[in-house]
């Protein structure tokens, strides 16, 4: 027998203590092994809403969304100024047009149906033929002014995008959807060539493909590329370069969205306030990581509260067996005095009460684990419906509430949909924690068996 | 050859110095059985302590075959206390949840002894001192007042040691039991050639030793 075998055997000389010290330990073991997953849980399921969001700023001219709203386009001028902001990589520019029966020999593959009748009719404020009132939009209704009725028939446009960066199709067009390029190739980011990737739909309306040509704004236009959205507006569309449909359109200098790229997703909202401050009333400038920030806040909430509680567990838990371990100790003043007498050196018996109190936590962690397996899903999923609820309740009852949970109520149920599980890692980490706990505990407990005197064997109870 | 020179020890009281050993000087040579005798407060546990390294001297010198003891380190203290000596005390202060066999042993493993040479020693000696194999397996709480000294004994005899201190090894016994361990130690000490040297106030014991030291107030007032 040497001083680990003594430890162990020791842990048992008291069996109702032992036991009692166990379960609590363990207890303490458990909800810090309960709270770390949580903790960790909570900060893949941060991470991953994050990196879903991107680390993009998109800017568009103040007032404008698309081809809805109306104000002044931006120009390269002042988007140099977003480019020269520190944590942006990049930003890519593009400008939308729409091109028209008198300028292109396209035929949209889009039909007008009920719906383009009626928002041609409806498309601004005040629109009547020449002669009949204020320009503006299509108008078919007889007026007071004696302007004459016009029966008027309505095509969907075919929308032009302008971009300097043909690599992400996506960039600067309308509507949507992953865009795919079947066929051809794209065009470099800086050219004026007169070139252009179409939409399927659009190619198959108006019989082309790669090599063929279509005129727009009065120029040949060669296409260079197909490619497919997955869905017929966004098919319906032509891509160019930037420099290309600035020229053509005479709208050189003109920007009607941009993408500010940003290094990473956590100096998304700091970059967001450079861009406003720079651009300032000309831009309206806006970015999904606000979005998830509000959504995940709640998150943020339950990790520091699992922080605290771990924190808070591992201390009670040192504490526990430091004063477990002082207790005996002080019990064993004697005994101490007596090893110490017949020849072992403080080394040998803090060792020895240090192996008793490594048995005592190595029992409370395989509790505590068993305890945390169990717990860790209930509490996780208790704090985040908590939390999340509170948070919902809170943002729902205040101004704008209905547009926050219509815009981003996916993000939100995402948010709330955690599963904790408890792996290899976390187990061996708990271990790890353990053991820690009873090194600390038993270490300070060790150097008040330093301070006994051997003498102290010669104490008269 | 034990040699005790002028050896003091005081202890703070408030403002008052107490001079718990005054001043002692004696001898005892090789293998011979001392006693050392006196009222309650005389000093003799505080020698005790001081003769056998577990606690240190105000001035004077202990020498033990040649060295001086109070001049060693701590950690050479540890050694020494451990090979040179051995301890028998009056309550025994045997390990409660270590077996006798275990508890005899244990001098041995802080020697650094292999585990299979302590073991046929510790069986050895309990059985010298009496203690059959069935007792030798249990647990000090369930042997007698005599037989938890005899494996006391048996313990402090473990590493060979030149020297034994006892505190009234028989101060918890009672007079048959005491005087079949003062006989045990008497004969260990002719038979093993140790020096015995016990603190008692049973006269009866301190009679048969080969010298006797009789303290009063912290000094040696007769040999």
């Amino acid at each position: 027998m040497n001083g680990i075998t003594r430890g162990i055997r020791n842990a048992f000389r008291n069996v109702t203590r032992t036991t009692a010290l166990v379960l609590i330990l363990g207890l303490s073991l458990g909800l810090a092994l309960a709270m770390l997953v949580a903790n960790q849980a909570v900060s893949d399921k941060i991470a991953s809403v994050k990196s879903s969001v991107g680390n993009t700023v998109s800017i568009s001219p103040a007032g404008a969304r698309g081809f809805d709203g109306g104000g002044t386009a931006l120009t390269e001028t002042q988007l140099a100024k977003v480019d020269a902001l520190a944590h942006v990589k990049s930003v890519s520019e593009s400008l939308s047009d729409r091109l028209t029966t008198d300028d292109t020999n396209l035929q949209s593959a889009v039909e007008a149906g009920d719906l383009g009748q009626r928002f041609s009719q409806r498309s601004g404020q005040g629109f009547s033929i020449e002669g009949g009132g204020p320009m503006g939009g299509p108008s078919n209704s007889s007026s007071d002014t004696g302007a004459p009725t016009v029966a008027r028939t309505f095509t969907p446009p075919v929308t032009v995008n302008g971009t300097t960066d043909p690599t992400n199709l996506s960039s600067g067009t309308q509507g949507g959807g992953t865009f795919t390029l079947k066929d051809g190739k794209v065009f470099a980011g800086d050219s004026t060539e007169n070139v252009a990737l179409i939409g399927s739909t659009l190619a198959e309306k108006n019989n082309l493909s790669v090599g063929s040509t279509f005129t727009a704004y009065g120029t040949t236009v060669t296409v260079v590329g197909i490619f497919d959205a997955g869905n017929t507006f966004s098919n319906n569309q032509v891509i160019m370069p930037l420099a290309t449909v600035q020229k053509l359109s005479d709208q050189v200098g003109s920007i009607t969205s941009a993408t500010a790229t940003v290094d990473s997703v956590e100096n998304v909202s700091s970059t967001t306030t450079a861009v406003k401050s720079a651009l300032g009333s000309a831009a309206d400038v806006t970015n999904d990581a606000e979005k998830a920030e509000e959504a995940i806040k709640p998150l943020q909430n339950i990790q520091s509260i699992a922080l605290y509680s771990l924190i808070g567990a591992v201390a009670a838990g040192a504490i526990i067996i430091f004063m477990t371990m002082i207790m005996i100790v002080r019990e064993r003043r004697r005994e101490i005095g007596v090893i110490k007498a017949i020849g072992a050196s403080n080394v040998k018996v803090a060792g020895q009460f240090m192996a008793e109190a490594v048995t005592l936590t190595t029992l409370a962690a395989v509790i505590g684990i068993v305890i945390g397996v169990a717990a860790a899903n209930p509490i996780t999923k208790m704090l985040v419906d908590n939390s999340t609820s509170s948070a919902t309740s809170q943002t729902m009852g205040g101004p704008g509430g209905r547009a926050v949970r219509g815009a981003f109520g996916g993000v939100q149920s995402s948010v709330t949909n955690i599963t904790a599980s408890v792996g290899w890692d976390i187990i061996l980490y708990g271990f790890g924690a353990a053991i820690l706990i009873a090194i600390i505990g038993s270490g300070i407990a060790s150097l008040f068996i330093a301070k006994i005197s051997p003498a102290e064997v010669m104490r008269v109870e | 050859m034990i040699e005790v020179i002028d050896l003091k020890r005081n202890f703070k009281s408030g403002d008052t110095t107490v001079h718990a050993v005054n001043g002692i000087s004696f001898s005892v040579p090789d293998g011979q059985f001392a006693s050392i005798v006196g009222q309650s407060g005389s000093g003799k546990s505080t020698l005790l302590t001081l003769l056998g390294a577990l606690d240190k001297p105000t001035s004077g010198s202990i020498v033990v075959d040649g060295q001086d003891v109070t001049k060693m380190h701590d950690h050479k203290l540890i050694g020494y206390r451990g090979r040179k000596i051995g301890f028998v005390f009056q309550n025994y202060n045997l390990v409660p949840n270590l077996t006798a066999l275990e508890n005899v042993m244990l001098p041995m493993e802080f020697a650094h002894m292999p585990r299979a040479r302590r073991k046929a020693r510790a069986a050895e000696l309990l059985e010298q001192v009496g203690l059959s194999a069935d007792q030798q397996d249990r647990k000090p709480g369930k042997l007698s007042g005599g037989q938890q000294q005899r494996v006391a004994i048996a313990r402090a005899l473990a590493n060979k040691p030149k020297l034994i201190l006892a505190d009234e090894p028989t101060g918890n016994l009672d007079s048959k039991t005491g005087k079949m361990i003062f006989d045990l130690l008497h004969d260990l000490a002719k038979t093993e050639n140790t020096t015995i040297i016990t603190v008692t106030h049973d006269l009866s014991i301190s009679g048969k030793t080969d010298v006797t030291f009789t303290l009063h107030d912290g000094a040696l007032v007769k040999t």
